[in-house]
């Protein structure tokens, strides 16, 4: 099956140029990258890819990055499995709380570093177990 | 989303409503009848608003596990459907009776329903511990649905759920106005005991403080958040916290050891109350006091609250703000109050471990309390994990069953029956 250090990973941006930096940087570190640039292509692409992480733009025309989050989170059957992180400023406590909300795992700063994205990722890769202790942060979230 | 993925819920496992009427068709036409059974289950909204989503999600895991495990071996199994609302907490069970059985009487779903409570309960308290089952209750509606070939059976159906929902929430009512008449006797006879939880110091482990948790005598009265709840709807609030005050101070005397502290929760309605006087409370030593506000519930008058803290602050009390970052209030309401604790919302502590945005708001809060020479409890500290995490966060006390086991803990207060309680029970 596929290599468990580098699972597959879903990038949300729609800014081209953004998303095409991430993915270059990730696919040339191992992960095999999906691009999606709007958060109806997103889903479509969650769906098909079945991603481990996904790298969520928060400010996107139409369905935004909470949205998709909420979404992905809440779906049933690969809602469990993946884990969200969300790409923005996350700069107060009521931005935190409502991301918690959506059910995101992570974020990382725009404008980040990319060693800084690379780092995110990693920490976050490594705690893709297969079995999560029952009321982890990889379940769905209620409403 | 794929329709078929649409057609179980992700949480139970269970199919759902849409996917059950096409599988039961047939049988419901043939059979003339369907009893549909609507499991309400209460409080559910409240473990997700203490906890948080994820052990909500985690405690409904365990619910549609016990469910499905005690109806297979119900009289009912043979014709068994149980379905449930994507991400909701309530369930509907279809009942097709087979052909040479007559349809479940009302005894036996009041019996069916009994023997369910029990089992989802004491499934709930081996897995999630003794303060969620506490909360749980169900409540079982029971609605007939005679088929009529004129009529679109899902009409018929979903009439049908609607009016199983609304029986049990009669229920809930009629259960509800018991509870009431409940803690009045409890408030008559005094009958509160007190569990006092351990606080810790993180690095160490040593005892740091007791939190002081009135339980009722009364099995219906077991759940602090019951007996305040029932306590709001019926304008008893301040009776329960003076009766739950004046316990926690009676037993502090045997139970605290030098320099450790009290820790008694007081809702911001209490500082209302004309009796809760900073001269009455029948406190020594002021100064082993810490008086917990919760952050949930608001605090209309800023200013004038502001001085009645002063008025026990003066006299050497402390104060905790409880459930900090609950709301979305930011830290800025947490600063108004100036407390010398900070106890986190447990909804921040369970599975920290694993999510980086609840690690980095505590972080937020450590730094916050060491610029404010305030101290952080972490509460709800279950695992391991989440105890080496809050540990590495600076967090300065821990509280929770990491460090305090409830079957060992052993530290309760029982005050003396009340004459005429032992009384009755003594006649039993």
């Amino acid at each position: 099956m596929a290599d468990t250090s580098h699972p597959p990973i879903l990038v949300v941006d729609d800014n081209p140029d953004n998303a095409h930096i991430i993915r270059d940087y990730l696919e040339a570190r191992g992960f095999p990258i999906t691009v999606a640039y709007n958060g109806d292509d997103a889903l479509k692409a969650f769906e098909e890819v079945k991603p481990s992480l996904v790298l969520l733009d928060v400010m996107m025309p139409g369905r935004d990055g909470w949205q998709v989050c909420r979404d992905i989170k809440s779906h049933p059957t690969l809602g469990r499995n993946v884990r969200v992180v969300m790409v923005t400023a996350l700069d107060d406590w009521v931005n935190k709380r409502q991301a918690l909300q959506t059910g995101a795992d992570d974020f990382v700063e725009k404008p980040f570093e990319l060693s800084r994205l690379a780092a995110t990722v990693e920490r976050n890769v490594k705690l893709l177990v297969p079995n999560a202790p029952s009321g982890a942060s990889t379940s769905a979230p209620s409403r | 989303m794929d329709y078929h993925q649409l057609l179980r819920d992700s949480l139970t496992r269970l199919p759902t409503v849409a996917a059950t009427i096409d599988s039961i068709r047939k049988a419901i036409q043939d059979r003339g009848e369907v009893v549909i059974l609507y499991f309400n289950f209460d409080r559910y909204s409240k473990v997700e608003e203490v906890y948080g989503w994820e052990k909500l999600d985690s405690v409904l895991e365990t619910t549609g596990e016990a469910m499905r495990e005690y109806l297979s071996k119900s009289p009912l199994a043979s014709s068994r459907l149980m379905v449930a609302f994507p991400n909701d907490d309530d369930f509907v069970f279809f009942h097709v009776p087979q052909d040479d059985t007559p349809a479940a009487t009302d005894a036996e779903i009041t019996e069916l329903t009994a023997g369910l409570k029990d089992a989802v309960s004491s499934e709930i308290e081996r897995v999630h511990g003794e303060d969620i089952a506490a909360l749980f209750d169900i409540f079982v509606g029971r609605a007939l649905v005679v088929y009529n070939p004129k009529l679109r059976l899902e009409r018929q159906i979903y009439r049908g759920i609607r009016e199983a929902a609304n029986a049990s929430k009669s229920l809930e009512h009629r259960e509800q106005a018991k509870k009431v008449s409940d803690l009045r006797e409890t408030l008559r006879d005094r009958g509160l005991y007190i569990e006092y939880h351990p606080i810790v110091i993180t690095d160490s482990q040593k005892v740091f403080g007791y939190e002081a948790l009135a339980r009722g005598t009364m099995r219906s009265m077991r759940s602090p958040e019951v007996m305040f709840e029932i306590a709001a709807q019926s304008d008893l609030i301040w009776d329960l916290s003076r009766l739950c005050r004046e316990r926690a101070i009676e037993g502090m005397g045997k139970l605290l050891k030098d320099g450790e502290l009290l820790f008694m929760n007081v809702d911001p309605a209490d500082f209302a109350d004309p009796s809760f006087d900073v001269n009455a409370l029948n406190v020594k030593d002021p100064t082993k006091v810490v008086i917990e506000i919760t952050e949930r519930t608001a605090i209309k008058d800023y200013p004038k609250f502001r001085g009645r803290l002063k008025e026990f602050r003066d006299k050497g009390y402390r104060f905790a703000v409880d459930d900090a970052g609950s709301g979305y209030a930011g830290l800025g309401s947490i600063a108004n109050l100036e407390p010398d604790f900070i106890k986190l919302d447990m909804s921040l502590i369970n599975c920290i471990d694993q999510n980086f945005i609840k690690q980095n708001l505590v972080e937020t809060m450590v730094r916050f309390a060491n610029e404010h020479g305030a101290m952080v409890i972490a509460e709800g500290v279950e695992r391991k994990e989440e105890y080496e995490m809050v540990k590495s966060l600076g967090v300065h006390l821990v509280q929770g069953f990491f460090v305090h086991k409830p079957s060992t803990s052993g530290v309760t207060y029982r005050p003396p029956m009340h004459p005429a309680r032992a009384l009755a029970d003594g006649a039993k």
